[in-house]
């Protein structure tokens, strides 16, 4: 089993998190998407969609796709749980995973995508929209920290994937995207210290 | 236990569509409407403070938003037929392919219509150019989508999954911006055909 990664980018970091927490070993071989490895024919025939993580199984079987990675190793290795325990609780950590995903996560990663130099060769950037993109992002980091309100964790009581995704986020809007999170939000500032003190925060 | 759906929006069909694949015929729907923004309304945000529809009532009060999170509630309490995959592989690569359909069929074909469609206008910031470059997107996707299906009968696999629902309701929801299966496109028309057919399909 191997996993092809990229230490800058944001969807592998969600993935070597995972991993850290499930206290798991797989060996990571790098493919630089700032030169374009991750679109070279062999990249392509791993995964046609062109994005990272991909995990390689050993029967030779790729998966793609962050969170399908990871629910493959979360029923492989189910502890520590960060799916979900029993059906309601897989509902709501999904939901939660999914909020922040579609949310703050895909808010930033457009205004990335529209204003950073990384991308001008690549797609047809609209700057215009990248602002509305940054404002979403502004406005997900409030409701986020409205949402997480005196709770320890995003969903249910303990750390999950949607923590996660979260965190991962945060650190993306504040390094790639342009938008720090305001210190007065103050339940964001809490969880967030919580959360990126956990040793797999440094994965 | 209750759905708060509405007949007009993709997602509310997905679970509908899901939910007829499962043969649960017994949940009540309340209809929110879209078109007067009652999902906007303080009482409503009570239920999904996202604002989206659909979202599942459980008796005990508990709400769970995000489509995908209540088919994955309904797969854990029925889980025949199995729409999400039958073992800890099968339940990533199936994960993995809703993943694409939703990003890159349905995301591209939801930009196209944010960002051109009247029904957004004063509602969010749109940004015409960018809603054309969501809809080339869409358009290329289903290119590919068609040589997928050359050697499959579904988008997983051999197996009709959530896969099929996402992309089928990312599809119709393009027409509402002329994104359309192409007449070359001989794989993509035959499993459209197929999975249109299914009585799930009228949900």
């Amino acid at each position: 089993m191997k996993i092809y990664d990229f230490a800058l980018a944001p969807n592998p970091r969600r993935l070597r998190i995972f991993v850290a927490e499930k206290g798991l070993k797989i060996p990571v071989e790098q493919v630089d998407i700032f030169a374009g490895k991750n679109r070279t024919p062999e990249m392509l025939a791993r995964n046609p969609a062109g994005g990272l993580p991909v995990i390689e199984l050993d029967d030779g079987t790729h998966l793609a796709e962050s969170v399908a990675i990871c629910r493959y190793l979360e029923s492989l290795h189910p502890e520590p749980n960060l799916m979900g325990k029993n059906s309601r609780e897989q509902a709501e950590i999904e939901m939660w995973n999914r909020r922040v995903e579609l949310g703050l996560f895909g808010a930033a990663g457009r205004a990335f995508q529209h204003t950073n130099e990384l991308f001008k060769e690549r797609l047809k950037q609209f700057p215009e929209y990248g602002e509305t993109q940054r404002e979403t992002t502004r406005q997900q980091l409030q409701w986020l920290d409205a949402q997480i309100g005196n709770k320890p964790f995003i969903a249910t009581d303990r750390f999950t994937i949607a923590d996660i995704t979260a965190e991962v986020a945060v650190d993306f809007a504040a390094q790639l995207a342009g938008v720090t999170a305001d210190p007065a939000l103050r339940n964001l500032a809490r969880w967030y210290q919580s959360v990126s003190s956990r040793p797999s925060a440094n994965a | 236990m209750k759905i708060y759906d509405f007949t007009g929006a993709p997602n509310p069909r997905r679970v509908r569509v899901f939910l007829a694949e499962k043969g649960i015929n017994n949940i009540p729907f309340e209809q929110v409407n879209l078109a007067t923004a009652d999902n906007r309304k303080p009482d409503f945000l009570k239920i999904n403070p996202m604002g989206g529809i659909p979202v599942l009532e459980l008796d005990d009060g508990t709400h769970i938003a995000e489509s995908v999170a209540i088919c994955r509630y309904f797969e854990s309490v029925k889980p025949e037929p199995p729409l999400m995959g039958i073992d800890a592989k099968d339940k990533a690569v199936v994960e993995m392919w809703n993943r694409r359909m939703e990003f890159e069929v349905l995301g591209m074909a939801a930009g196209s219509f944010r960002n051109t469609s009247d029904f957004f206008k004063g509602r969010i910031p749109q940004v015409k150019e960018y809603g054309e470059v969501c809809k080339t997107a869409a358009v290329k996707r289903l290119e590919w989508l068609d040589t997928v299906l050359a050697d499959r009968e579904f988008i997983a696999g051999p197996r009709y999954t959530i896969a099929d629902i996402t992309a089928l309701i990312g599809i119709d929801f393009g027409r509402t911006t002329q994104i359309r299966i192409q007449e070359n496109q001989k794989n993509l028309a035959r499993w459209h055909q197929a999975v249109s057919s299914r009585p799930s399909a009228k949900a």
